[in-house]
């Protein structure tokens, strides 16, 4: 029983905490899919957004407003911070390539990737700042059927939530709208979305936007388990093998990748950690990936790819 | 309902339906990729405009009007329409060519011809010097028609609309169409089936209403079908199969029949409109689970392993739950969850989850393939039929299922064999006569009246089921007197995969010889798989390993062969593959895609003769029809497989 | 040989050149297209056609050299304004979305003519809904018309190139363009799928009465098509007219001849 609550206790945290790589695997999945661009830039994008969130709500609060005004304020700072990414972005890295294979485009996202973080720690520091946004403490469940009960983290559930909401809204976007409909065709081909009459600079602003936001959702919730600083840029080497085994075109598998990761990674540091030394949690993702890599290279959900010559 | 009297003709049973099932959906079509419906009510309305509005353009009792195209609502509108003017409907099958159409618009008169699409109304103008007294062309697509000469075309819906003003304007038109429906007589003929001539010219099949209503009654009520069942109708409209089991069975029992939006939608159709009742010949059932094994090869493993685990459940207990016989417990509970993870999804796919009666005829059914849809719990049943017996001879009962019999008698149907081993039955839906022939009348019946089905068979002594064998004429003798049954040794060449079509000869010859034709689907996809490069079917056709996997194949049937009293003499000696696919545009099959036997033997003679010299190859050429009506030639060398034979424990027996 | 009703010109295209560095793609080229009429460009390889045409759709900018469309001139534009002018076109080795179905691709062909916002389609609801059916009805008109209803749903990488040409065909159709550009419509198909392009090239401008540009390396194919024809040879305009008039040109023949060389 007491081995049984642990690997419950253990199960739940990875679960949960998986969540919030999906989070960030999520942006990654946005651009991939209505780009064809594998956008590196992502992981900066968060640190971006989480400094620009935490940094204003820092000055408005230090400025007598309210903490929920300062808040909505604060997000909506960073938002406009995002959206101007977004737009520069397209302006002046993609826009300039429109037409070129997804190899150019990967390599003009590292260039961007160096640009925002130089530009965000310019502007607005490279320290660690707190942020609290969610609750951190935990709740302790089914104290009565395990000794000491399961603990369960707040933030950690919170993030569940987030994230549950952003990818219904995002299925929503992506399925339903014409907008959509025209992302798709975006990352299709180029020259033909052109044809029938769909301006590229404004889907590609549009797909960066979103992907920006997704970012500033990633944020509030990693920079409060973190604190906002450098090493949230990280997170992106996270995300990869979560991309790699949920497949880069889908929603879902982003979702699901991040909870094989998350649960994966604690259960075997819980589990096996004991037996063949500690430290499995920062390599196992990686391991994971490759398996599934070698079974089915275009991940649980990806598209199968079909070529036709 | 005015008038009383029987329900004799069809007209009247629509007048009932309208009356009885009034809201019930009639027909449905998908046009422009959404469903239509029509109801019975709406039916009546638009056959009776559309019946004032033929007798407006001059169509009279007795007139012949031909129907030319695929499963349209206004085509099986026009078959009513003409009905309720007594006039005569002739159906012929879309894909007939020109010499074909020319034939039977001719050899019926016609008066008047419904055509389906602009490709039809071309076809009927390029013949209309041989039909002296075609008076109107009516179509139902108006599409590239807007150029023709439109003093002999109308368009349907004008000719309806033009009978509804016409009703609306007159009150006592309205009346005269009814007692022109009361005055309809069970003796009128209902409708003259062309056969699609295996032999010969074909010969109009003149079919009685009353005899028509009758057989449909007996059969809607043999299978318990009524108003609420639906039937996907997509076989050729000219073929007794679809007059019988869509029109005349729907309207008897008042159920839907829904039409495809197209021949090449008919697969997904199926699964959008979920028929209750279903026919198709042993082919297409055969190209379904061909497809289906096809995806299971590509499929992950866990899924291949689970759906050849359930399938084997399904064989072992399948036939038993279907016929209601004791099963197991455990054997039931596998089976249900069969059901639920395999066998259900199947018959979704495949658009049959809800097909309570099936049926298929017309070949012989492999008995492997029969056994997997009823071990996946489809009620799929044989039947023997003909033209001549407006379709039921034989049908199974449900519980009474053999894959080698097709059934004891159908309702009021009786059977004898004569001496000569030929099939002769009366039935209620029996022909009337030949229309304008009756030497070939005089030449089918018999002097008591019985009708010569031209197939040998018996009576199976186990089940009282009957079972055909062939053709009586073409059941032969080798030269040493061995029995020579092509069409069972043929179905039996074509129940394995790699082999799609298989001509045997051997009356009168030493030993048995025949022409195999690949299955373009299931060959191309195992050489996709082992890397086997080809360009084109006939070098396909002509690679080494794949004469090798038909060798094989026909080895296996010599030595199942060789078990068998009567038949192990007439184990295959020689074969070849043929360089093309035979075809009905070259007039190697019939419209019903059944070999031509005599044809194929005259066209390939140098094959044939090259059977029996020995040669190792054989030089062919040969005139192709293209699908747009052009000709040209087609030559090849084909190799000549020489097999051995195995020899019976017992030595050599032959039949007396 | 077929003639237009009308003589108005929808498209005039007067002295266009353009250069790649220091590559000479066209070389000051005029001629016009008549509203209703099929246009045919044709030439051999490296003529400089599919240039031509990109230069009309907005894909490329010329150097020198004006484009009319509907009376009015325009100097640069891009190709998402020229398909809101009323261009629509077809690309030589297929240019679909390989992850949609046949219906979704005709469907986006639609894009321009959708109203209605985010938040309603996101719903599908109240107007919006109405509009995706109405949008729907006549995406399968066209897919009735082009006789592709088997292969709706299926998605267009799975499909054999000359079904791929007709899809590509639906989309602009989809877009009720004023001009239709078909960058060699029949490249790459059999004898059957030619002669079925063919019947479609003229149904559409017979049916929809669309004014129809394409371009091809055949000669042997337009001609029958077309009302008029204008011959490149290296960016350089080197006959227009009649096909008979252009088939018996004598700097037509030399540069057809002149490509065995």
């Amino acid at each position: 029983m007491v081995l049984f609550g642990q690997f419950l206790e253990i199960l739940i945290g990875g679960l949960l905490s998986g969540v919030l790589y999906s989070l960030v695997a999520l942006g990654f999945v946005l651009i991939f899919k209505a780009s064809g661009v594998f956008n590196f830039a992502q992981g900066a994008m968060v640190l971006l957004a989480g400094l620009a969130l935490v940094r204003s709500l820092d000055l408005l609060v230090a400025n007598g407003f309210p903490f929920w005004t300062a808040i909505i304020l604060g997000l909506v700072f960073a938002g406009i911070i995002m959206a101007v990414t977004a737009w520069l972005v397209e302006r002046f890295v993609l826009g300039p390539l429109v037409n070129q294979d997804g190899l150019t485009l990967f390599m003009s996202t590292i260039g961007a990737t160096f640009v925002l973080e130089g530009a965000s720690q310019m502007i607005f520091g490279s320290d660690v700042y707190p942020l609290r946004l969610f609750p951190t403490d935990a709740w302790f469940l089914f104290e009565s059927s395990f000794p000491g009960g399961i603990l369960v983290n707040k933030l950690d559930v919170w993030g569940g939530l987030i994230a549950g909401i952003l990818v219904a809204g995002l299925a929503i976007f992506f399925q339903r709208t014409k907008t959509g409909r025209a992302l798709r065709a975006v990352a299709d081909d180029h020259a033909a979305a052109q044809s029938v009459g769909i301006p590229i600079s404004w889907i590609w602003f549009v797909v960066w936007l979103v992907a920006g936001l997704v970012a500033l959702v990633a944020a509030t919730v990693w920079g409060t388990k973190l604190g906002v600083q450098f090493s949230i840029t990280f997170l992106a080497l996270k995300a990869l093998p979560v991309l790699i085994i949920g497949g880069f075109t889908s929603i879902p598998g982003a979702i699901v990748g991040g909870l094989i990761v998350g649960a994966g990674e604690k259960l075997a540091e819980g589990f096996l950690g004991p037996h063949i030394g500690g430290g499995i949690e920062y390599w196992f993702a990686y391991v994971l990936a490759l398996a599934v890599l070698l079974v089915r290279p275009q991940g649980l959900f990806g598209e199968r790819i079909i070529e036709r010559i | 309902m005015s008038a009383g009297g029987p329900l004799n003709t069809f007209p009247k049973l629509l007048r009932r339906n309208a009356s009885q099932f009034g809201s019930h959906a009639a027909i449905r079509h998908k046009d422009l990729g959404i469903w239509q419906t029509w109801t019975w009510a709406q039916v009546l309305e638009i056959v009776r405009a559309y019946a004032a509005g033929l007798q407006r353009l001059g169509l009279k009792q007795g007139d012949t009007i031909a129907i030319v195209g695929s499963n349209r609502p206004k085509l099986y509108w026009t078959v009513m329409a003409a009905q309720m003017v007594r006039a005569i409907p002739v159906p012929v099958y879309s894909d007939a060519v020109a010499d074909e159409l020319s034939y039977v618009l001719g050899h019926a008169d016609v008066k008047f011809v419904a055509a389906q699409d602009q490709e039809q109304v071309d076809k009927v103008l390029s013949v209309q010097e041989r039909v002296p007294h075609l008076q109107k062309i009516i179509y139902d697509e108006h599409r590239g028609m807007r150029d023709y000469d439109h003093a002999r075309l109308v368009k349907i819906d004008d000719v309806i609309a033009d009978g509804r003003a016409a009703l609306a304007g007159d009150s006592s038109l309205a009346a005269k169409l009814d007692a022109l429906i009361d005055a309809g007589e069970g003796a009128d003929t209902s409708i003259i089936l062309y056969t699609s001539g295996t032999t010969g010219a074909s010969k109009g099949v003149m079919l009685s209403a009353e005899r028509c209503i009758e057989a449909a009654t007996d059969t809607a009520k043999f299978d318990k079908l009524t108003e609420n069942d639906v039937a996907l109708a997509y076989l050729p409209l000219a073929w007794v199969g679809d007059h019988y089991l869509n029109y005349a069975q729907g309207i008897v029992a008042g159920f839907c029949m829904a039409c495809p939006e197209g021949p090449q939608t008919v697969e997904q159709d199926l699964r959008e409109i979920g028929p209750t009742f279903y026919f198709a010949p042993p082919r297409v059932f055969e190209t379904m689970l061909t497809r289906l094994m096809i995806r299971m090869e590509d499929a992950a493993a866990v899924k291949r392993s689970m759906f050849h685990y359930f399938l084997a459940i399904a064989r072992r207990h399948g036939e038993a739950i279907l016929t209601g016989k004791p099963v197991p417990l455990s054997g039931r509970l596998l089976y249900a969850i069969g059901s639920l993870l395999v066998y259900e999804p199947l018959k979704n796919v495949l658009g049959l989850s809800r097909v309570r009666v099936a049926y298929t005829a017309g070949e012989a059914i492999g008995p492997d393939l029969f056994v997997f849809f009823r071990s996946i719990g489809l009620n799929l049943k044989q039947l023997y039929g003909q033209t001549e017996a407006f379709l039921y001879v034989t049908c199974q009962p449900d519980g009474e299922i053999f894959a080698d019999t097709v059934g004891p008698p159908a309702p009021h149907v009786d059977i004898r064999i004569a001496e000569s081993g030929e099939v002769q039955f009366k039935s209620p839906g029996m022909f009337v006569q030949y229309f304008r022939d009756e030497a070939k009348t005089a030449e089918t019946l018999t002097p008591d009246g019985y009708v010569k089905t031209g197939d040998a068979g018996f009576f199976d002594e186990k089940t009282g089921h009957l079972k055909i064998i062939d053709r009586a004429k073409d059941v032969g003798r080798l030269k040493d007197g061995t029995m020579f049954a092509p069409k069972y040794l043929e179905n039996r060449l074509k129940f394995y995969p790699n082999i799609k079509e298989a001509v045997t000869f051997g009356d009168g010859r030493d030993f048995v010889s025949a022409m195999i034709n690949i299955d373009p689907t299931a060959v191309s996809n195992w050489a996709e798989r082992n890397n086997v490069a080809y360009g084109s079917y006939q070098e396909l056709a002509s690679h080494p390993q794949v004469y090798e996997m038909v060798a094989r194949d026909i080895a296996e049937m010599n030595a199942s062969l060789a078990q068998e009293k009567v038949m192990a003499g007439a184990q295959v000696r020689r074969f070849l593959i043929l360089h093309k696919e035979l075809d009905a545009d070259d007039g190697e099959l019939t419209r019903t895609l059944k070999v031509r036997r005599g044809f194929v033997a005259d066209r390939y003679a140098a094959l044939l003769s090259a059977f029996y010299n020995g040669s190792k190859e054989a030089d062919i050429s040969t005139e192709v029809t293209f699908e747009d009506g052009r000709k040209g030639r087609m030559s090849a060398r084909l190799k000549i497989h020489d097999l051995p034979t195995t020899q019976v424990a017992s030595g050599l027996e032959k039949a007396a | 040989m077929r003639s237009p009703d009308v003589q108005e010109v929808l498209l005039s295209v007067e002295g266009v050149s353009l250069a790649f560095g220091g590559v000479k793609a066209l070389t000051g080229v005029s001629f016009d297209v008549r509203k209703g009429e099929i246009r045919a460009i044709i030439g051999p390889n490296g003529a400089g056609k599919t240039s031509m045409l990109n230069v009309i759709n907005g894909f490329y900018h010329p150097n020198q050299g004006s484009i009319t469309f509907k009376g009015q001139t325009r100097a640069r534009m891009r190709p998402f304004e020229a398909s809101r002018g009323g261009i629509a076109r077809t690309f030589q080795n297929v240019a679909l979305f390989k992850g949609m179905s046949a219906l979704d691709n005709i469907m986006a062909g639609r894009t321009l003519k959708m109203r209605y916002g985010l938040f309603w389609q996101a719903l599908r609801f109240g107007p919006a809904q109405r509009e995706e059916v109405e949008h729907r009805h006549r995406v399968e008109e066209i897919i009735d018309f082009l006789e592709i209803q088997a292969i709706r749903k299926v998605p267009v990488a799975r499909l054999p190139y000359g079904l791929q040409k007709r899809v590509e065909l639906g989309r602009a159709l989809a877009m009720e363009p004023d001009l239709l550009l078909l960058d060699e419509p029949m490249a790459g198909m059999n004898l059957e799928e030619k002669e079925d392009m063919s019947r479609f090239i003229i149904e559409v401008n017979d049916h929809y009465g669309t004014t129809i540009a394409l371009i091809e390396h055949d000669m042997g194919v337009v001609m029958d098509l077309s009302n008029r024809v204008v011959v490149l040879d290296h960016g350089v305009k080197i006959a227009d007219g009649t096909p008979d008039q252009v088939k018996r040109d004598q700097a037509v023949i030399d540069a057809y001849l002149g490509v065995a060389h």
